[in-house]
C-alpha cells in the first residue's frame, strides 16, 4: 500500500509539516490551553470526546478487520490539523476560534492521544504498540520544538517554515489523489464497503455532531460552524505518521488505509459543507 | 534624545539618524509574522535618496505637492521623509478612498507626483480624471522585506487575495527611483542639507485633509513649525515616554495626523522601535505583533480599544510590557477605557485633537490620569471655551472649544473663506462642545454639529452612547438625531448587541434608570455592525444615510 520510498517521503513530508505547526506556536501557548477552561473544554469534549466515540461505535456497529479498526481509532483520536484552519477561513469561520482549538487540541494530545488510545483499544480488544505511539508521539515533539525555536530566533524564518508546513499539509492531498490513489486503484475498488463507511463517516458525523454540540451551547452560529470544521476535520498526516513510526513495517499497510481514505473523503466533505457554510455565513451580512 | 529641538523636519529625521544609526527603526509586522526592518540610518538614506529623485530626476520644485497613498509599511517613512527632505509638500491620502474621493482630493491638492500601494493603483485612471498627476511612483506593503518572504508575501497577494492586479497606468517603481536617484547623485546627502538650508519654517510641510466625518475635504496647511511645535510639546506632555527604550504599536494608519505626528514624528525622534500594521482588520492581524515584539506604547481609538479587549487572545496575553496606551481621534466611552485598563493593567491616556492643530491639543498626565477628560492643554496652548456669540465664557462654562498655539495651521488650502470661518480674534474654533473644570482639565461633551435639540434642551448623542456601552452585552452604540415629519429632532440609538437576547425594551429600562427623561432613545435600531471612517470612527453622517435609503433591508 505504501512503498518504503512513500514512507521516506511522507516522513519527511511530516516533519516539515510538524516544523510548520511549531512556528505557528509559543511558549505561551501551552500555558494558555491549560489556562482556558471554557475554549479548552468545548475543544476538548468535542475532537476527543466525541470523535473517538463515533470511531468506536462505526467499529462497533460495522465489525470491520482488526486493522481497519486500528485505524479508525487511531485516526479518530487525532486533533484537528492546519486543514481545518484553512477551511474555516473559506468559510468565513471564527478563525481566531479555530487556531486556539487546534492548538489546545494539539498541545494536550500528547497526554491525552496514548491515554485514549489504550483506553478504547482495550475495550475493544485490540493490540496496539502503545509504547511506540508514546515514542511516536514525542519524537514528533522534535521538529515542534526546533520550529518553535525557529520563530523565537528569527520570526520570518518562522514564518516562512509555518508557510511551507501549511502548504506542504495541501501537498499532501493532492500527493495522495496523484499518487496514491491510481497506483493503489485495484485495492480501492476491492476495498469493503463498511471500510468506505468508516473513512466517510468519521468526518461527516463528526461535523454533524459538532455542530449540533455548539448549538446546544447556543454558541453563535458563526462559532457552531467553526466548532463543527474543527471537529469532523482531523489532523490525517499526523496518524499516518503514528502508523508509520509505531507498527512493525508488516503490519502498517492495512492500518493506514483508514487514514489515507478519510483525508480523501475529508476534502470533499469539508469543500461541500464549506461552500453550504459560506452561503450561511453571507446571507447573514 | 537629544535635548535641542529640530529646526526642521529634515533636520529631525537627520539628528535622529546620526544618534541611533544602526538601532531598528520601523519594522512592518504582517498577520503571519513575516516582518521587515529598516534602522535608523537606512530610513536617512532611503528618503535622501527619494528627496534626490524628486528634486534632480523629476526636477519638482519646493512647494510642489507630492501624495503618498499608502498603508502601514515601510514605504511610508520613506516617502514622507523624503518628502519633507525635498522641501516638498507632503499630502496624505486616505489609501481606502474611492476613486471619486481621491478624484475630488486630487484635484484641490493638484500634486505633481504620488506615490502609492499597488493594491489601490487600479482606483487610479477614475481617480485622475479632473487632475492628472504626471508622476506615478508604485510601491508595495512588502516593500523593503527580506527576499524569500516577501516573495512568499507576493504571491499569497497574487494568487490568493488577487488584491494585486497590474498597474493600469504608466508609473515607475519606488525602488527604481530610489536607484535612479542614487545613479543621479552621489553625494545625496549634502545636496539634501543643500535643500534643507533653503527651508522657511513656516512654509507648509503637510496638506492634511479632514473633512471626512463632515462632508467636502478641505486641507489644513500645517507648517514644518507647527508639526515640529507639537512633536516637543507632545514630548513634554509625557516625560515618560523618553525614559526607555520604546517598542510601539502603529496600527493606526500613518495618513491619520494622530498616527502622524505622534506615532511617526514623536517616536521616531525618541529612537523607538515602530511596528507598523499595514491592516489592523479582523484584529487577529495584530496576535502576531503583540507576541513577537515587546510593545511598551500603542495608540488606538476607542474602537480599536473596544475590539481589542473582547479578544480571546488578546484577553488571555494582554501585552506585559505595555506600559501606557494613548487614545485619541475620537471620544473614548468610559467602559471602554476602564476595561482596557484592567485587562492590560496599564493606563489608558486620552489626547485631545484635531487635524488643523496637528493634532494634539491636550492630554492627561500620565500620574494624574483622569477618565473621562482628554486632559490639560499642552505646554503653549491655550484652550477657553467661547458661546454662540463669540464671548468667552468662564471656566466650568460650556460652550465651543477653541485654542491658540504654534500648532494651530496656517489656514486651509486655497480656502480663504473656510479659513476665515474658523478663526476668530486669533482663536481656532474647533467644532466641539466642551468645559473646562476647576483644575484645568477639558471635557469634551460632542461635536457641535451632532447635538440633538430636544424641546429646547440639548442632548449630546455621546453621553447617551456612553451609558448604553456601559450595559453589558452591548458591543457597540452610536446615537444620532432624526428630524420626524415635524421636523423635530428624535433620539435614534442604533446598537450591536453581543449578547443577541437583550430586547429593546431592556435596554430603554436600562436608560431610564441611568438619563433623563428627555434623553431616552425614542427610538432603537439593532444592526450587526455600525459604518465606521479607515480609522475606526463611527460615521454618525452614514447613519443618516441608513435611515434615508429606502433600499436598507430591515435588520
Amino acid at each position: 500500500m505504501v512503498t518504503p520510498f512513500e514512507q521516506l517521503l511522507l516522513a519527511i513530508m511530516i516533519f516539515v509539516i510538524m516544523l510548520g505547526m511549531g512556528a505557528s506556536l509559543t511558549p505561551r501557548d501551552f500555558a494558555l490551553a491549560l489556562r482556558r477552561p471554557y475554549g479548552l473544554a468545548i475543544g476538548f469534549f468535542s475532537q476527543y470526546g466525541f470523535m473517538p466515540m463515533i470511531g468506536v461505535l462505526l467499529v462497533t456497529l460495522l465489525e470491520p478487520p482488526a486493522p481497519i479498526a486500528i485505524g479508525t481509532l487511531i485516526m479518530a483520536c487525532m486533533p484537528g490539523g492546519t486543514t481545518s484552519n484553512m477551511f474555516t477561513y473559506f468559510s468565513k469561520g471564527n478563525l481566531a476560534l479555530s487556531v486556539l482549538m487546534t492548538v489546545n487540541a494539539t498541545a494536550l494530545g500528547i497526554v491525552v492521544i496514548p491515554t485514549l488510545l489504550i483506553f478504547y483499544a482495550n475495550t475493544l480488544e485490540l493490540q496496539i504498540p502503545t509504547r511506540n505511539i508514546i515514542a511516536t508521539l514525542i519524537l514528533l515533539l522534535v521538529p515542534v520544538a526546533l520550529g518553535m525555536f525557529l520563530r523565537r530566533t528569527n520570526a520570518n524564518i518562522g514564518a516562512v517554515t509555518e508557510f511551507f508546513g501549511a502548504a506542504l499539509g495541501v501537498f499532501f492531498i493532492v500527493f495522495l489523489i496523484v499518487t496514491w490513489v491510481p497506483r493503489n486503484w485495484i485495492f480501492l475498488m476491492t476495498t469493503a464497503p463498511s471500510t468506505y463507511s468508516i473513512a466517510i463517516c468519521l468526518g461527516l458525523v463528526g461535523i454533524i455532531i459538532g455542530y449540533l454540540f455548539a448549538k446546544l451551547l447556543r454558541l453563535h452560529p458563526h462559532d457552531a460552524r467553526t466548532i463543527a470544521l474543527e471537529t469532523g476535520i482531523q489532523n490525517g498526516p499526523l496518524a499516518l505518521a503514528i502508523i508509520l513510526f509505531s507498527f512493525p513495517a508488516s503490519e502498517s499497510p492495512p492500518i493506514t488505509i483508514i487514514p489515507a481514505l478519510y483525508s480523501l473523503f475529508i476534502v470533499l466533505i469539508s469543500t461541500a459543507v464549506t461552500l453550504l457554510f459560506r452561503r450561511a455565513n453571507t446571507a447573514r451580512e | 534624545m537629544t535635548n535641542t529641538a529640530p529646526s526642521s523636519l529634515s533636520q529631525l529625521v537627520r539628528s535622529a539618524a546620526n544618534e541611533f544609526s544602526a538601532t531598528p527603526a520601523f519594522t512592518v509586522c504582517l498577520p503571519n509574522g513575516m516582518n521587515g526592518t529598516l534602522t535608523f540610518e537606512m530610513v536617512d538614506e532611503l528618503s535622501d535618496a527619494f528627496a534626490i529623485y524628486l528634486r534632480e530626476v523629476l526636477a519638482l520644485e519646493p512647494g510642489d505637492r507630492v501624495a503618498v497613498q499608502v498603508p502601514n509599511s515601510l514605504s511610508f517613512p520613506v516617502a514622507a521623509f523624503g518628502i519633507f527632505k525635498a522641501q516638498c509638500i507632503l499630502v496624505n491620502v486616505n489609501p481606502l478612498y474611492t476613486s471619486s474621493e481621491m478624484a475630488l482630493q486630487f484635484e484641490d491638492a493638484t500634486p505633481s507626483a504620488l506615490v502609492i500601494a499597488d493594491v489601490f493603483a487600479d482606483k487610479l485612471p477614475e481617480a485622475m480624471r479632473n487632475h492628472n498627476i504626471p508622476n506615478v511612483i508604485v510601491t508595495q506593503v512588502s516593500e523593503f522585506i527580506p527576499y524569500l518572504p516577501q516573495k512568499i508575501i507576493r504571491l499569497v497577494q497574487k494568487y490568493w487575495d488577487r488584491s494585486v492586479r497590474p498597474v493600469p497606468f504608466p508609473h515607475i517603481k519606488l525602488i527604481d527611483a530610489l536607484e535612479a536617484a542614487r545613479q543621479s547623485n552621489q553625494r545625496s546627502q549634502s545636496i539634501v542639507d543643500g535643500f534643507d538650508k533653503a527651508t522657511n519654517a513656516d512654509a507648509t510641510a503637510c496638506l492634511q485633509y479632514t473633512g471626512g466625518t463632515t462632508g467636502i475635504p478641505k486641507g489644513a496647511m500645517l507648517t514644518h513649525n507647527n508639526l515640529l511645535a507639537n512633536v516637543e510639546q507632545t514630548l513634554k506632555a509625557i516625560p515618560s515616554m523618553a525614559e526607555q527604550h520604546q517598542t510601539i504599536l502603529t496600527a493606526l494608519p500613518l495618513y491619520h495626523i494622530f498616527a502622524f505626528t505622534v506615532n511617526l514624528l514623536c517616536f521616531f525622534r525618541l529612537g523607538a522601535q515602530n511596528i507598523l500594521i499595514p491592516n489592523p482588520r479582523p484584529l487577529i492581524n495584530l496576535k502576531r505583533s503583540f507576541e513577537n515584539y515587546p510593545i511598551t506604547w500603542m495608540s488606538g481609538v476607542n474602537t480599536l480599544f473596544n475590539g481589542l479587549t473582547r479578544e480571546l487572545w488578546f484577553q488571555d496575553s494582554p501585552p506585559k510590557n505595555l506600559r501606557f496606551s494613548t487614545a485619541g481621534g475620537m471620544a473614548m466611552q468610559t467602559a471602554v477605557a476602564e476595561r482596557w485598563q484592567q485587562v492590560t493593567q496599564s493606563p489608558l491616556l486620552e489626547g485631545y485633537g484635531l487635524t488643523e492643530t496637528s493634532p494634539v491639543l491636550a492630554f492627561n498626565p500620565l500620574d494624574q490620569n483622569r477618565i473621562g477628560s482628554v486632559g490639560v492643554p499642552l505646554s503653549s496652548t491655550e484652550i477657553t471655551c467661547i458661546d454662540d456669540d463669540g464671548k468667552l465664557l468662564p471656566i466650568g462654562a460650556t460652550g465651543e472649544v477653541a485654542v491658540k498655539g504654534p500648532q494651530i495651521m496656517k489656514g486651509y488650502w486655497q480656502n480663504p473663506d473656510e479659513t476665515e470661518a474658523s478663526f476668530q480674534d486669533g482663536w481656532f474654533k474647533t467644532g466641539d462642545i466642551g468645559r473646562l473644570d476647576q483644575d484645568g482639565y477639558l471635557h469634551i461633551i460632542d461635536r457641535k454639529k451632532d447635538v440633538i435639540i430636544v424641546s429646547g434642551f440639548n442632548v449630546y448623542p455621546t453621553e447617551i452612547e456612553n451609558c448604553l456601552a456601559t450595559l453589558k452585552g452591548v458591543a457597540e452604540a452610536a446615537v444620532v438625531g432624526v428630524r420626524d415629519s415635524n421636523a423635530n429632532e428624535v433620539v435614534t440609538a442604533f446598537v450591536v448587541l453581543q449578547d443577541k437576547t437583550l430586547s429593546e425594551a431592556s435596554l430603554l429600562e436600562y436608560c431610564q434608570k441611568h438619563l433623563t427623561n428627555y434623553k431616552i432613545p425614542k427610538k432603537i435600531i439593532f444592526r450587526d455592525e455600525l459604518p465606521k471612517s479607515p480609522v475606526g470612527k463611527i460615521l454618525r453622517k452614514d447613519l443618516h444615510l441608513i435611515l434615508t435609503s429606502p433600499s436598507e433591508p430591515s435588520v
